[in-house]
């Protein structure tokens, strides 16, 4: 009797733990050296890729967005009094205390990935070779089917410039914007993967020039056998650096490609695999578990550790992190790698990083537990210092990754939900068992040192300011 | 210093526990046929394909049929749509395990395995240096797909209907279930 009463008792604290875990409205956010400033709650649209730009003396942060959700499938825009599909969001963050909501642009009719705008960057047109000076342009997707660039020098009366059509499964582009070429990516006719590059020049934003399509060897049109994993996105180290960096997967068969920009902007265009296989230079295969959303690269990274040796003092680093998702674990950990691609054709995986799983008991909070992608502003307050993981239900995590060998955490800050946050479900015994938690799930910063995190669950976006060792490891006063 | 009595009992009790692993393996393998095994003449075969990104599937053979199945929850491209073109089903099927330089013998077609809707597609494939055919299927539940290959003579209406017939009896639908439900 005795001992089934302290099991009771046991079970009943251990139960507690568990709850205790999970987050409830009115909850305060659970931080450390990260802390809020402020937040703005998106009109409670799902939100995927927010960029941060600065206009004239103005900030202004352009946000992405899924589409909307089975409950509510186009949320109710409260400037115009109109329900509409989730789209882009321009906040002004120039007091980052007090976030402006200053339009929506509405996206494609659609829920989840189908619809929306989730992708988005922006570029001067006194930066672009051939752009309206005047200009600041918006490269967003629109749903699956389109790309579209918008004029925002005023971010309150965007206007519509470009539309590239008759695209499918568009996903995670990059711009460059000195010279205009974009890497956009999503479907193209008679591919055989949803999401491979299409190549743009965008210099001149109003007259789009097709460059090439590119993937890999088996996913162009006409092949036969296995076709390898999709492309997630690239990262274009531009004319100097001569480097893209692709990403393959979402949570599984992943890896990194090298690619020689110029090779691949100037060689053949059709899509053979001689021309396809041209431009690669090296290639990291990740284990069949993970994917590599984000491949972000930090290159000649002096390594301390390494300072007097005669070689290899410096390292070029691909920080590669791959996406969660699905909810409550039931997947292989999806986390943040660092791998070492100074040797280009052998290219090495040096250190791992993962939040632990116990310090909040993630498994049993609800959603995604995993991370799904980093900052990649590269602007000099934060680059080689310091990256920011969005990890779902583990909010952002703040890393000090001067030394790659051995990234440590020096933050996080996981936002309270709200009454708008979206929840989470699993089957258990053939019905739907729903938890509602943060699903923290892009992040970038600026050049003041802001961090901007928003929530896939409609949480909104939480504008952060370091504290502590993180301030430290970034040198910020 | 052990002696020969130690030893021999040893070796006896050694073997006997190997032989117990041993069987309890094989009848992992090779389980007693339920009542739709029995009735269908469908036999439970082993997964023959080393680990990859998805827990390994079930596999089930008959004359000169085979059928291999299994889930790859959140594998879906279009949780909306699910499975409705082609390419699709040449990346998502686990038809590459078999041939990874499988090729189409023709466009493929819809299909509906109970309430799951996909498309399956025949390829032309090398397995153990014959050449044989083979039938990709995918079907979806939302984010969610199970795929299956079968192997043998698929361009036979009569051989692929039965397979498809066996993919709906309880016997692949109770297991499938249980891991689209289990999620």
């Amino acid at each position: 009797m005795k001992r089934h009463v302290w099991l009771s008792v046991g079970l009943s604290f251990l139960a507690m733990g568990a709850a205790a875990q999970q987050q409830k409205v009115g909850d305060p956010p659970e931080a450390s050296n990260m802390k809020l400033i402020g937040w703005s709650d998106l009109q409670a649209r799902s939100a995927y890729q927010p960029t941060i730009h600065k206009q004239g003396e103005r900030w202004i942060a352009y946000i992405g967005h899924h589409g909307g959700t089975d409950d509510v499938p186009t949320p109710l825009n409260p400037m115009t009094g109109q329900a509409e599909p989730n789209g882009t969001s321009i906040v002004d963050v120039t007091d980052p205390a007090a976030p402006k909501y200053l339009r929506h642009i509405p996206g494609a009719p659609g829920k989840y990935e189908d619809g929306g705008a989730q992708m988005v960057r922006v570029c001067d047109g006194s930066v672009l070779p051939k752009g309206d000076k005047s200009a600041v342009y918006m490269l967003r997707s629109f749903g699956g089917q389109a790309h579209e660039i918008w004029d925002v020098a005023d971010p309150s009366k965007p206007v519509l410039i470009t539309r590239l059509d008759g695209l499918r499964d568009t996903h995670k582009s990059w711009w460059e914007c000195d010279t205009g070429v974009a890497f956009l990516v999503g479907g193209a006719k008679d591919w055989r993967a949803k999401r491979m590059t299409q190549l743009y020049d965008l210099s001149d934003p109003a007259k789009p020039v097709k460059i090439r399509d590119f993937g890999l060897v088996g996913q162009e049109p006409g092949a036969t056998g296995a076709v390898p994993t999709d492309l997630h996105g690239p990262i274009s180290t531009g004319p100097q650096g001569n480097r893209v960096y692709f990403g393959y997967g979402t949570n599984k068969g992943g890896f990194v490609q090298i690619i020689d920009r110029e090779k691949l902007l100037k060689g053949a265009p059709e899509p053979t695999p001689e021309n396809l296989r041209s431009p690669e230079i090296g290639r990291l295969v990740m284990s069949a578990w993970n994917g590599a959303h984000t491949t972000f690269p930090m290159l000649q990274m002096p390594i301390a550790e390494f300072a007097n040796d005669k070689e290899g003092k410096t390292r070029d680093i691909v920080m590669i992190v791959d996406e969660a998702i699905l909810n409550e674990c039931n997947e292989p950990r999806q986390m943040v790698w660092f791998a070492d691609v100074s040797i280009e054709n052998r290219p090495m995986m040096i250190s791992s990083w993962t939040v632990p799983e116990a310090s909040g008991n993630f498994c049993q909070r609800g959603g995604r537990f995993g991370a799904h992608s980093s900052n990649e502003s590269m602007a000099p307050v934060f680059y080689k210092k310091m990256a920011f993981i969005a990890w779902f239900n583990a909010g952002v995590r703040a890393l000090d990754v001067r030394d790659p060998y051995h990234p440590r955490e020096v933050g996080y800050f996981i936002p309270g939900i709200t009454d708008k946050t979206d929840k989470r479900c699993v089957k258990v015994d053939g019905k739907d068992r729903c938890k509602t938690a943060i699903q923290t799930n892009n992040v970038e910063t600026d050049e003041r040192g802001y961090v901007y995190i928003v929530d896939r669950a409609n949480t909104g976006m939480h504008i952060l300011e370091l504290g502590g060792e993180a301030r430290q490891v970034a040198g910020l006063k | 210093m052990l002696s020969r009595r130690t030893i021999l009992q040893s070796s006896l009790a050694g073997g006997i526990v190997v032989g117990l692993v041993g069987l309890a393996a094989f009848a992992n393998f090779y389980p007693k046929p339920d009542r739709d095994e029995e009735l269908t003449g469908w036999r439970r075969i082993a997964w023959p394909f080393p680990r990859d990104a998805f827990p390994a599937g079930r596999a089930w053979k008959r004359d000169d049929t085979e059928v291999f199945v299994r889930p790859k929850l959140g594998f879906c491209g279009n949780c909306e749509t699910g499975v409705v073109e082609d390419s699709e089903v040449d990346r998502v099927t686990d038809i590459d395990l078999f041939d990874a330089q499988f090729t189409p013998m023709r466009e493929g077609r819809r299909v509906q395995i109970t309430d799951l809707a996909g498309r399956a597609r025949i390829y032309h494939i090398k397995r153990d240096g014959r050449r044989r055919l083979a039938q990709g299927i995918a079907v979806s539940h939302k984010c969610d797909l199970v795929v299956a290959v079968v192997v043998g003579n698929v361009t036979d209406d009569a051989v692929a209907k039965a397979a498809h017939r066996f993919l709906e009896t309880n016997t692949v639908q109770v297991w499938i279930n249980a891991l689209l439900e289990g999620r």
